[in-house]
């Protein structure tokens, strides 16, 4: 080797490929002395090395096409385990979504049945309060008239001799109208106090109603 | 087109029953993933409905006199739901895709250009109709609650403001849809004529475990915002007829009759009209002071509350009542009154009312087609 050789030619030792960086930065070293042109051997030593990376390069390609065409064949063949053919993933994507959606359905039955079923309910107790209401008014009515009688029956039973009036009413006529006056002043009294503890009762259940839709219902949730 | 080769596919396919539609819409979504959010999220409603419309096409599909007003009704219906030209063709990919998945092996390229031809023909209907409905017509109205009247725990008056003129007979309805339930939409009736100020009324029931009427019923204020479709219905008033009229109500199926009547109260000479108004208990009778009010004015109009589950003795409660109401089926005092031949009928409540109703009608000679009518269910579409 001549000293004049420059310090970039490719070192081309077996294995090592060949870049289209090196390729562009060879430089030969000039011919020896009294001949014209490159070194020779340095030439041909090189041409050798392209020849390699030539038939590296030819052979990698041949080996993608079979991989290309194999991967084809199996593609068209449906597809080995783990690789799948874009129509089996269609049908694979509609069969998920097939079933999320199944599942959102049987979620929004189950929710519907649940309400349908509270609202069920909540209407059976409305009507058991509405006849318990019912008959609590005709028991009140029912009560007030028995103790009224009652009452009456005595006021004319323990009545005093009537004292002297301008104009007497008959006897019977009397204390038929005691008898009367009793009765409603009974009949309303015992009618009143029912009334009124029935009335309380009913109030302190709508409080309760009140409260605990509220409590339900945190400021106005969308339902 | 080849019609029996047709219906004979589709016989084949619709008898998976449920799993079809289930892959017609996974398959739609699959494809155009942005379509899913114009249905609500439970979808087995939905998948009755595309099945029940496919057989009703596919069955008609050799009768286009019958099929066409079906198709172009749908196609204006579709409007509302935001459906537009450019969704056509991915539904009708998809709907091939369904039928030749579920047809198997016998798919030939004979069944799929029937297929194709009846499509084709089903689209340009619905988007003829759809056009043309659009020139005339928004695919919605806005409107905002103006006034919430609950005259029950379940039953409701709303008053709704329509963002712009909406015209209809009265006795007609429109798709409701609230914010708080997208997509899910139910058919009211407006329970008056038209005002000048266009406002409409409609009489809510509480359905249990309903999405859309316990919203409307429990959870609507004033200010609250509605969307409406366009009017549909044909319980409207025959204007031409001489004849004094029946209006038989069940419940909230009061709301079309009452529109209809406020329609014949701004006639010079109204008929005679009798409204019978049912319920299964006294204060379901939700707007009987109204009514009682309207029959005190307009000497025409004699109004009949009748209630079915309530006892007509005379029990000590009915100290506490006040006015008259019949007690029995509405179907029955209807009949009562008669006779009603020589009267125009008009029927509107829960089916089976209406079925009796119409049932003791015809018995008592009134011709058929002098009863218009509409149940819940059909108003429920």
């Amino acid at each position: 080797m001549s000293a004049l050789n420059p310090p970039n030619l490719p070192v081309v030792s077996e294995g090592s490929r060949l870049t289209p960086g090196e390729l562009r930065s060879v430089v030969f070293a000039r011919a020896a002395l009294g001949r014209r042109g490159y070194d020779e051997e340095q030439v041909r030593n090189f041409l050798a090395h392209v020849e390699r990376e030539l038939v590296l390069i030819y052979n990698d390609k041949a080996a993608l096409a079979d991989e290309v065409n194999r991967l084809r064949a199996q593609v068209a063949q449906g597809g080995a385990p783990g690789v799948m053919a874009p129509e089996d993933a269609h049908f694979q994507a509609v069969r998920i979504l097939s079933q999320a959606q199944q599942t959102a359905d049987l979620y929004v039955a189950d929710a519907e049945r649940y309400t349908r079923e509270l609202a069920h309910e909540a209407r059976l107790h409305r009507e058991a309060i509405l006849a318990d209401a019912k008959g609590r008014a005709e028991h009140m009515l029912e009560d007030a008239h028995r103790k009224a009688a009652e009452v009456a029956d005595a006021a004319v039973r323990a009545a005093p001799p009537p004292p002297a009036r301008p104009v007497p009413l008959p006897d019977d006529e009397r204390r038929a109208m005691e008898r009367e006056i009793a009765y409603l002043r009974t009949y309303s009294d015992v009618y009143r106090t029912h009334l009124r503890s029935y009335l309380e009762a009913l109030l302190r259940n709508v409080d309760e109603w009140e409260s605990s839709e509220r409590a339900s219902l945190p400021g106005r949730s969308p339902d | 087109m080849d019609a029996q080769r047709l219906k004979h596919s589709f016989d084949r396919v619709a008898r998976q029953g449920d799993s079809v539609a289930m892959f017609f819409y996974s398959d739609l979504f699959v494809r155009n993933p942005h379509l899913r959010d114009m249905f609500p999220i439970g979808m087995s409603g939905q998948r009755d409905k595309l099945l029940r419309a496919l057989g009703h096409i596919v069955a008609q599909v050799d009768d286009l006199p019958a099929l066409v007003p079906f198709l172009r009704q749908l196609g204006r219906d579709h409007r509302r739901f935001g459906i537009v030209a450019e969704h056509y063709p991915h539904v009708g990919a998809s709907l091939l895709a369904t039928l030749r998945h579920f047809t198997g092996d016998d798919w030939t390229d004979d069944v799929e250009s029937d297929w194709n031809a009846a499509y084709s023909l089903v689209a340009k209907v619905m988007l003829e109709a759809a056009d043309e409905d659009a020139l005339s017509r928004p695919a919605w109205w806005n409107g905002q609650v103006v006034a919430v009247e609950r005259r029950r725990f379940d039953i409701a008056v709303l008053r709704v403001q329509p963002d712009r003129p909406l015209p209809y007979l009265p006795g007609q309805s429109v798709a409701l849809e609230v914010p708080s339930r997208l997509r899910h939409w139910r058919y009211y009736s407006m329970a008056n004529a038209p005002r000048p100020d266009h406002t409409v009324d409609f009489h809510v029931r509480l359905v249990d475990g309903g999405p859309v009427s316990p919203v409307l019923v429990r959870g609507t204020e004033a200010g609250d915002r509605v969307r409406m479709g366009a009017p549909v219905g044909t319980l409207t008033l025959d204007e031409e007829s001489p004849r004094d009229v029946l209006l038989a109500a069940g419940s909230t199926g009061l709301a079309p009759l009452k529109a209809i009547l406020e329609q014949i109260s701004r006639r010079p000479v109204p008929p005679r009209v009798h409204l019978f108004f049912g319920a299964r208990t006294r204060d379901g009778l939700y707007d009987l002071e109204h009514l009682t009010k309207l029959a005190c004015e307009f000497r025409w109009l004699t109004v009949v509350p009748a209630v079915s589950d309530e006892p007509g003795g005379h029990d000590l409660s009915a100290v506490f009542r006040s006015g008259d109401v019949e007690y029995g089926n509405l179907s029955d005092v209807v009949a009562g009154h008669g006779p009603w031949d020589g009267h125009d009928a008009y029927v509107c409540g829960p089916s089976a009312m209406v079925g009796h109703t119409v049932e003791q009608l015809t018995r008592l000679g009134v011709a058929r087609d002098r009863i218009r009518l509409e149940t819940f269910t059909e108003a429920q579409r």
